[in-house]
C-alpha cells in the first residue's frame, strides 16, 4: 500500500465557472431590466408623440373642412382627407356632420360597427380594437367648434408595437454582441489564471510525492502562486525523515 | 410605383403640313394648337382614357385633315397618369409650366381633377382652363375652382338623381350604394343621398373599395354587407372592373332581383365584357344591370352626331399610339366613353374656330361664352356663360339586351319592384 498522498485530479477552471455564470447572469439581469425599461419609454412616449400628432392633424383637417363643408363640396371633403392617409401611421379617418351623420370616411369595405354605434361627435381620445382592422388611438378635433361636425383620426398601435419590437430588437443585438464578448474575454481571463494554478498544484504534489523537482520558473514568481510554491517547499523541507 | 408615367407628344399634325416659323404666343403658335391632357392609360381604368382619347382624336383628326383650326393643326400632349391623383398633379405641372400648352382637356377621373383644380387656382395669371373632364364631380363645376374649368357632360348629381327617382318611381326605395374609396366614390355618394332625402330615405347600407381594384379582386365582404340591409336596388359608383366583380359576386352570392345601377364613368362596354367573357350564363350576371350614360346611344343612327362619330371611327380608326400602351386593351369600335370624347372635341374645336385669326388664352372664357343654343348635333343644344358652365343635361339610361347596351324605355317594365 503507498503512503503517497491521494492527489484529487481537480480542473483549476472549475473554480471558476461560477465566476463566468455570474458574468451571463449580471448581463442578462441588465439586459432584462433595460428592455423593460426601454419598452415603457418608448411605448410612453411614442404613444404620447402619435397622440399628440394625430390630433394635429385632426385639427388641420377640421379647419381645412370648414369652407370645403359650407359648400357642401364632398367629394373635395374627401379628397383632402384622402391625401392624409398617405402619412405613415394614420390608418382611418372619418368625418360627421354636427347631426353625427358620417359624410366622408376611408373605411373599405365599410364603416365598422364599432364605429357606427359609437360617439361620432365625441372629441375625446379613446382607444379602440377594430376586428379585422387591428388596435388603434383615435383623436377627434371639432369642426367650427362642434357646430358643423366632428374630424376623428385613428392611429394604427401596431406601428408604435412595430417600433417597440425594433427598438427592443436592437437593444438584444447590443447585449447578445457584448456579452459573447464578455463571456468569451472571461473564459480567457479563467485560462490565464488557471495554467499557473495547476502548475503549482502539479509543483504540490510532486513534494507530496518526495519528488525534488526544480521549478525556478514557479518559485520565482513574485506573485500569490510564488509565494505559495515557496511556502510548500518550505514545508516540505521541515518534515522529518520518518514523515517522508 | 403604382403608375407607369409615360410621356407622348403625339403629333396629330399630319405631315402634309407645312412647317411655318414657330411664333409662340403661349401653347399657340403660327404652326398648331397644343393641348394637354393627363388621363388613365394604364391600370384597371385604362380603358376609359384610351377610348375618350380615340373618340377626341376622331375628330381632331377629320379637323386636322381639313386643315385644322385657322390653319392651324390640333396637337394633344398627353400623359399617363394611370387613374392616380400625384400623377395627375405632376403631370399637369409640366403640362403648364414646361410645355406651356393652350389649354388642359381631356382628363379622367374625379381623384384626379380633383387634385389638380388647386394647381388651375395657382396659375391663373396663365388664364389655364381645363376643358370637359371625363367626371362628373362638383368641384369643377363650383366654387372655389368652378372658374378654372368647363363641362360638358351632366353631373353625376343629375345621374343618380336620374337613378334615384326612377328607382323610387317603380317601388324601389331602399337603395344601398357601393362606391369607390375616394372623391369620386364620396361624389356619387353624395348625390344619391341628396336625392333619397328629397323623397324622405336614406341609403340603407353602404360598401366601398380601394381605387385599382381588379376584376379578380373578390367583393364578397361587400355584398355581405349590402345584403344585410336588404336594399332594394343598388347604385355603384366605381370603375368597369370593380364594378364588374362586385355585380359578379352580387349575383353569385344570392343577391337576386336586386337591380344594380352603375354611373356613366364606369364604362360600359369594358363592363360588359369582363361580365360576358368566356361565360355560357353571362345574362345571369347583366340582366339587372342599369347604367346612366350622359351622352346617347351610339347606337341610334337617327341623331346626326351618332352618325357623324360612325362615320369618323370607322374612316380614321383612332389608335393609341405603341407608346401608351403598356398593357394589353382592345378597343371597341363604338363605346359611350369615345363618343363623350368625340362630341368634346367637336365642341372644342367649335370654341377654338371662335378664337379668331389672333388666339390666346386671355381670349378663351370669352370665347366658351359665345356657345349659345349650340348644335352639338344630339337634340340637346349646348349653352355656356358666367353662370353656366356645363353644357349638356342631359342623362340617358340604358340596359343590357343580347349582349349590348341599348336605351332603356320602360322602367316599370323591367325593374318594377313586385316584392
Amino acid at each position: 500500500m503507498s503512503d503517497d498522498p491521494v492527489v484529487p485530479d481537480i480542473k483549476v477552471k472549475k473554480l471558476f465557472r461560477k465566476t463566468v455564470f455570474g458574468v451571463f447572469m449580471l448581463f442578462g439581469a441588465i439586459g432584462l431590466s433595460t428592455s423593460i425599461l426601454n419598452v415603457y419609454t418608448v411605448d410612453t412616449h411614442l404613444s404620447e408623440e402619435y397622440i399628440s400628432n394625430s390630433k394635429g392633424i385632426a385639427k388641420t383637417i377640421a379647419d381645412a373642412s370648414v369652407d370645403i363643408l359650407l359648400n357642401r363640396d364632398l367629394a373635395a371633403l374627401q379628397s383632402l382627407i384622402d391625401q392624409f392617409l398617405e402619412i405613415q401611421g394614420i390608418r382611418y379617418i372619418y368625418i360627421a356632420n354636427e347631426s353625427g351623420d358620417f359624410i366622408a370616411h376611408t373605411f373599405v369595405p365599410g364603416i365598422p360597427e364599432e364605429i357606427l354605434v359609437g360617439d361620432a361627435l365625441s372629441t375625446e381620445t379613446v382607444e379602440r380594437s377594430l376586428p379585422g382592422l387591428g388596435d388603434f388611438v383615435e383623436v377627434g378635433s371639432p369642426i367650427l367648434a362642434g357646430v358643423a361636425g366632428t374630424v376623428r383620426v385613428g392611429m394604427d398601435r401596431g406601428l408604435i408595437a412595430l417600433k417597440i419590437q425594433r427598438a427592443i430588437g436592437q437593444q438584444m443585438w447590443l447585449f447578445v454582441v457584448v456579452g459573447a464578448i464578455g463571456v468569451v474575454a472571461a473564459i480567457w481571463l479563467v485560462n490565464l489564471a488557471a495554467k499557473p494554478m495547476a502548475r503549482l498544484m502539479a509543483y504540490a504534489v510532486s513534494l507530496a510525492k518526495d519528488d525534488e523537482p526544480e521549478n525556478p520558473e514557479l518559485l520565482e514568481r513574485d506573485d500569490e502562486i510564488g509565494h505559495l510554491a515557496r511556502l510548500f517547499r518550505h514545508f516540505a523541507n521541515q518534515r522529518s525523515p520518518g514523515d517522508r | 410605383m403604382l403608375t407607369r408615367r409615360t410621356l407622348l407628344a403625339c403629333s396629330l399634325a399630319a405631315p402634309w403640313f407645312p412647317v411655318r416659323a414657330a411664333t409662340d404666343f403661349g401653347g399657340v403658335s403660327e404652326d398648331e394648337f397644343v393641348l394637354g391632357t393627363s388621363a388613365a392609360f394604364s391600370g384597371p381604368s385604362r380603358g376609359l382614357g384610351i377610348e375618350l382619347y380615340r373618340g377626341a382624336m376622331a375628330y381632331f383628326e377629320h379637323v386636322n385633315r381639313a386643315g385644322g383650326v385657322g390653319g392651324r393643326p390640333i396637337r394633344q400632349k398627353i400623359y399617363d397618369d394611370g387613374y392616380q391623383p400625384d400623377p395627375a398633379v405632376t403631370n399637369s405641372t409640366t403640362l403648364m409650366l414646361d410645355d406651356d400648352v393652350f389649354l388642359l382637356f381631356g382628363y379622367v377621373g374625379t381623384p384626379t381633377v380633383t387634385r389638380v383644380l388647386p394647381l388651375l387656382k395657382k396659375f391663373q395669371d396663365r388664364d389655364m382652363y381645363l376643358f370637359f373632364p371625363f367626371t362628373g364631380a362638383a368641384p369643377q363645376r363650383e366654387p372655389p375652382y368652378g372658374d378654372f374649368a368647363f363641362n360638358l357632360r351632366a353631373s353625376y348629381g343629375q345621374e343618380t338623381a336620374g337613378l334615384v327617382d326612377n328607382f323610387v318611381a317603380v317601388g324601389r326605395r331602399r337603395i344601398g350604394v357601393f362606391y369607390q374609396a375616394d372623391a369620386y366614390g364620396r361624389s356619387g355618394w353624395a348625390g344619391v343621398r341628396k336625392a333619397l332625402s328629397r323623397h324622405g330615405e336614406q341609403i340603407v347600407g353602404e360598401a366601398t373599395y380601394r381605387r385599382g381594384t381588379k376584376f379578380t379582386s373578390v367583393m364578397r365582404e361587400q355584398v355581405n354587407i349590402l345584403k344585410a340591409a336588404n336594399p332594394e336596388a343598388v347604385i355603384c359608383i366605381g370603375s368597369y372592373a370593380a364594378c364588374a366583380a362586385f355585380a359578379r359576386d352580387a349575383v353569385d352570392m344570392g343577391l337576386n332581383g336586386v337591380p344594380l345601377a352603375n354611373l356613366s364613368f364606369v364604362g360600359s362596354e369594358n363592363m360588359l365584357k369582363l361580365l360576358s367573357e368566356g361565360r355560357d350564363d353571362a345574362e345571369r350576371y347583366t340582366d339587372l344591370l342599369v347604367n346612366s350614360q350622359v351622352v346617347p346611344s351610339y347606337e341610334d343612327v337617327t341623331i346626326p352626331a351618332v352618325r357623324e362619330y360612325r362615320d369618323f371611327m370607322a374612316r380614321y380608326n383612332p389608335e393609341v399610339p405603341a407608346e401608351l400602351v403598356t398593357e394589353e386593351y382592345t378597343p371597341f369600335p363604338h363605346s359611350f366613353v369615345s363618343l363623350e370624347g368625340f362630341l368634346d372635341a367637336k365642341l372644342m374645336v367649335e370654341i377654338l374656330r371662335r378664337l379668331g385669326d389672333n388666339p390666346s388664352r386671355k381670349g378663351l372664357e370669352q370665347a366658351v361664352f359665345t356657345i349659345r343654343d349650340f348644335d352639338i348635333g344630339i337634340g340637346e343644344m349646348v349653352s355656356f356663360g358666367p353662370e353656366r358652365r356645363q353644357g349638356l343635361q342631359g342623362v340617358y339610361y340604358t340596359v343590357v339586351d343580347q349582349g349590348r347596351f341599348v336605351t332603356l324605355d320602360d322602367w316599370g317594365k323591367r325593374f318594377a319592384n313586385v316584392g
